[in-house]
């Protein structure tokens, strides 16, 4: 699509807005999820984001933006450990095309910031489309409380909390405690503390973590899956090509369909089934309008 | 009388200084170039140390083999030999340092240079002798006194952490004014330089910088006229050179201000005690001569030049000490047993020729992008202080880098590729039952496993069932160690959340370099031995 036809449709898209207001917020014309499969990253994002109603949804004229992809360590694309660089790319630009003012990419990785950001590609290609890439600061580490229960407070880097928009982009992996890491798992790269300590309660803590970020998309990158040695793998025999995107705003429902990338049922997950239950989102994959396309 | 100083050396000397200050800024560029470059193989950062016949001299020496990296310290020697110390004086960054304090302490009054009579300009030359002889029986000590070694050593250990901590604190200030955008650029910036800011020893390695930098306050470049064993080689290398200092006794009124403004008691008046050896050709006494009598006319040699004045006794005294020194530094029990701690970095040689080469400059420790590499105290041996060891509570070794094998100057840490790297053990993880979190308690945690590196992991998994105390079980997933796989990368031991003594820990059991410091039956993994040993 090009930038033309984009800002045509968000003027038609405005005059909609205009005309009956509560069109897409009634959702009559998106679907809980899109899911779009395809040999292009780029492409099967915009095509999920459109799904969902454009990027003009989620992002209004002047807002700041922050996208939150894993960024967590150091490996190449290939090897499926971060968050694909084409697909955190082409949000900053669908951000950008809405009207955003400022688009932020950050995440507090676990191998060194300098080498994760190069790495996995993601700052050359965020830098690309006019995002800043801050390293992580810890300048920025204030405890803030979460209001959880499990987690009263934590350290949160502010950059996630001054801010208008948050886009999720995690990468579905493997992972040994959790089993998987998807969307709600990301949230330990916006945290400083010790969080390693969540690990002893680790699916009450994300719960409480998601809940908290409350993003405004949630963009499950399922290009490449990592099925082995998660969440960080190393051999490309860990990793599957998937070529698929998930988009969303129920980020409870967008780990369902994660977990459905590995053929694992989301009430499986126990951190799904204790998020459904406190009614933070829907698991079930049949009570979901899922819009499929292959493109 | 009418003053009337050369213009022709005052502008010698002008450029001179800008000469020092270019040299010192490329050697603090290259210090700050040190560091993970946005790809995996680093240019040529340590090349300073390359053009010190020093360290080629007793790295040949010590060790019996050529570094062919050391070339360009033969260019070194080339131009001493014709034109004498102008590296001392004209381009060591060290040297700079010196005078530039003993510049400031001359210009505050703290220090006032004093008529000198004694000959201790020769202290350094005993030094060097003990170095050499030393070193011929395999004992490498020249890292401890080399000047860049010294200098390098000491910014990385001990000014850059204390520049960085300061940095730190006045960003925390910016922050508390609310000057918000301004801190965020200085926190981008410096966090983009990634200098290493934690390092055991930083205050012993910095207390000594200081004080030889304090001891510019009772003789002018202290250092390099006692003390510095590459200047007291050069010194012997410069003794034929062309540049030659000439008095002109027509217009020279015996004020005797040369000798004592001179930087290296060079002693230039009376002409004949001139001592070419100590000249360091800064100039300063052409400069400031006030009858213009002082001139280096670069012709042949006048006839009589004090000859460096070394007893031939003291030599052969300092000679045995030499020798004698070797079963002293060698009596400790880290010869005869690896110490548990001494972690070395990938790439290092095996013990023993390993510190036949290093030279302790901290180059690998300012390169390491987790700050793990750390100097050694006791655990290498009184031999091996300050030599690289890594710290797995500071940082750990990431899996694809093998930068500190890329800067070593003198091929301790051979240079590797980062596969060859991975293909090596640097030491092995052990887990701590007693303070294992799914071992004690039962409780969920695996965080070791999450950031095993390898794959298939190194950490793989027991179920085991915790009785607590109401008597109820807990199972948990607890990790065990696969003793073959394990790289002994440390970062299991540096996020273990049991943060003081981690309960996942590595020593240096198992490490590729090292044929007796081994648990498993076949030591070689791969193929390939990285240390090229038959299998």
């Amino acid at each position: 699509m090009k930038r033309r036809d984009f800002l045509k449709d968000i003027a038609i898209g405005s005059l909609l807005l205009n005309i009956h207001p509560k069109v897409f917020a009634q959702g009559t014309g998106s679907p809980d999820v899109a899911l779009i499969q395809g040999d292009s990253p780029s492409l099967i994002t915009k095509e999920a984001i459109t799904a969902l109603g454009g990027m003009q949804r989620f992002v209004s004229k002047g807002d700041k933006v922050i996208v939150k992809p894993n960024i967590g360590w150091d490996r190449t694309p290939e090897q499926a450990a971060c968050t694909n660089p084409e697909i955190v790319k082409t949000l900053v630009e669908l951000c950008f095309d809405a009207g955003a003012k400022e688009v932020k990419v950050m995440d507090n990785p676990c191998n060194p910031a300098r080498r994760t950001y190069v790495r996995s590609g993601i700052q050359k290609a965020a830098k690309s489309a006019g995002a800043k890439v801050p390293l992580p600061n810890k300048h920025h580490l204030k405890k803030i409380p979460i209001h959880g229960d499990s987690l009263k407070e934590w350290e949160i880097y502010t950059d996630f909390v001054e801010t208008d928009k948050i886009i999720n982009v995690p990468i579905a992996k493997t992972h040994s405690l959790t089993r998987l890491t998807l969307g709600m798992k990301n949230w330990l790269g916006a945290i400083g503390g010790n969080r390693n300590q969540l690990h002893q309660n680790i699916d009450l803590a994300i719960i409480d973590l998601a809940a908290f970020f409350k993003p405004v998309l949630t963009v499950m990158d399922g290009y490449r899956i990592l099925l082995r040695n998660g969440p960080q793998g190393g051999r490309l025999s860990d990793v599957k090509l998937h070529k698929t995107v998930a988009a969303g705003v129920d980020y409870v429902a967008l780990d369902a369909v994660g977990a459905s990338f590995f053929d694992i049922k989301p009430e499986e997950l126990r951190f799904l089934q204790i998020a459904k239950e406190k009614g933070r989102g829907e698991i079930d994959l049949e009570k979901l309008t899922i819009e499929k396309r292959t493109i | 009388m009418k003053k009337e100083r050369s213009k022709k050396y005052r502008a010698i000397q002008a450029i001179r200084i800008f000469t020092q200050f270019f040299f010192f800024g490329l050697f603090f560029y290259l210090l700050l170039m040190t560091r993970f470059p946005g790809e995996d193989y680093i240019k040529r950062v340590e090349i300073f140390f390359h053009f010190d016949p020093l360290l080629a001299l007793v790295t040949f020496i010590s060790s019996r083999t050529v570094y062919i990296l050391f070339l360009p310290a033969v260019l070194t020697i080339v131009v001493t030999f014709f034109l004498g110390r102008v590296a001392c004086g004209w381009v060591c960054p060290m040297g700079s340092i010196q005078q530039f304090f003993s510049f400031v302490f001359k210009k505050t009054k703290l220090h006032r240079p004093k008529k000198l009579e004694d000959n201790h300009t020769v202290w350094k030359y005993y030094l060097l002798i003990f170095i050499l002889m030393s070193s011929l029986f395999t004992l490498d000590l020249v890292g401890i006194f080399d000047p860049f070694s010294f200098l390098y050593r000491s910014f990385v250990v001990s000014v850059m952490p204390a520049l960085s901590y300061s940095v730190s604190s006045f960003i925390g200030v910016i922050y508390g004014l609310n000057l918000l955008t301004i801190g965020d650029v200085l926190v981008q910036f410096f966090e983009n330089l990634d200098i290493n800011a934690i390092f055991l020893q930083g205050l012993l390695i910095g207390m000594i910088f200081v004080g030889i930098i304090l001891l510019n306050l009772s003789r002018e470049r202290f250092w390099c006229r006692y003390i510095c064993p590459l200047g007291a080689l050069l010194g012997v290398i410069s003794r034929w050179n062309v540049l030659k200092l000439k008095i002109d006794t027509e217009k020279c009124i015996d004020c005797n201000l040369c000798s004592l403004q001179c930087q290296m008691q060079a002693d230039p008046y009376p002409n004949e005690k001139w001592k070419s050896s100590e000249c360091d050709y800064c100039f300063t006494c052409s400069a400031i001569c006030p009858t213009n009598a002082i001139s280096f006319p670069g012709k042949a040699a006048p006839e009589s030049i004090e000859s460096i004045d070394l007893s031939r006794r003291k030599v052969v005294l300092t000679s045995l000490l030499g020798i004698l020194a070797i079963p002293f530094f060698r009596i400790s029990p880290a010869r005869s047993r690896a110490s548990e701690k001494l972690i070395r970095p990938p790439g290092a040689l095996p013990e023993e020729k390993f510190l036949q080469k290093c030279v302790k400059c901290g180059e690998c420790m300012k390169v390491c992008p987790t700050n793990a590499l750390q100097p050694t105290m006791t655990e290498a041996g009184p031999e091996g202080l300050w030599t690289p060891m890594l710290v797995m509570k500071i940082g750990y070794c990431e899996y694809y880098c093998s930068l500190c094998t890329q800067v070593c100057p003198t091929g301790a840490i051979q240079e590797l590729t980062i596969p060859q790297k991975n293909n090596l053990k640097i030491g092995t993880a052990w887990v701590d039952q007693t303070r294992c979190i799914p071992l004690k308690f039962g409780n969920p945690c695996i965080v070791c496993e999450e950031h095993c590196p390898v794959s298939p992991k190194a950490i793989k998994f027991i179920t085991v069932n915790v009785e607590q105390p109401d008597g109820s079980i807990k199972s948990a997933q607890a990790p065990v160690v696969d003793m073959a796989t394990c790289t002994g990368c440390g970062i299991c031991e540096n996020k273990c959340p049991v943060v003081d003594a981690p309960a996942i820990y590595v020593t240096s059991v198992g490490e590729t370099r090292s044929e007796r410091n081994q648990v498993l039956l076949d030591i070689f993994q791969s193929e390939e031995d990285p240390y090229g040993r038959e299998k």
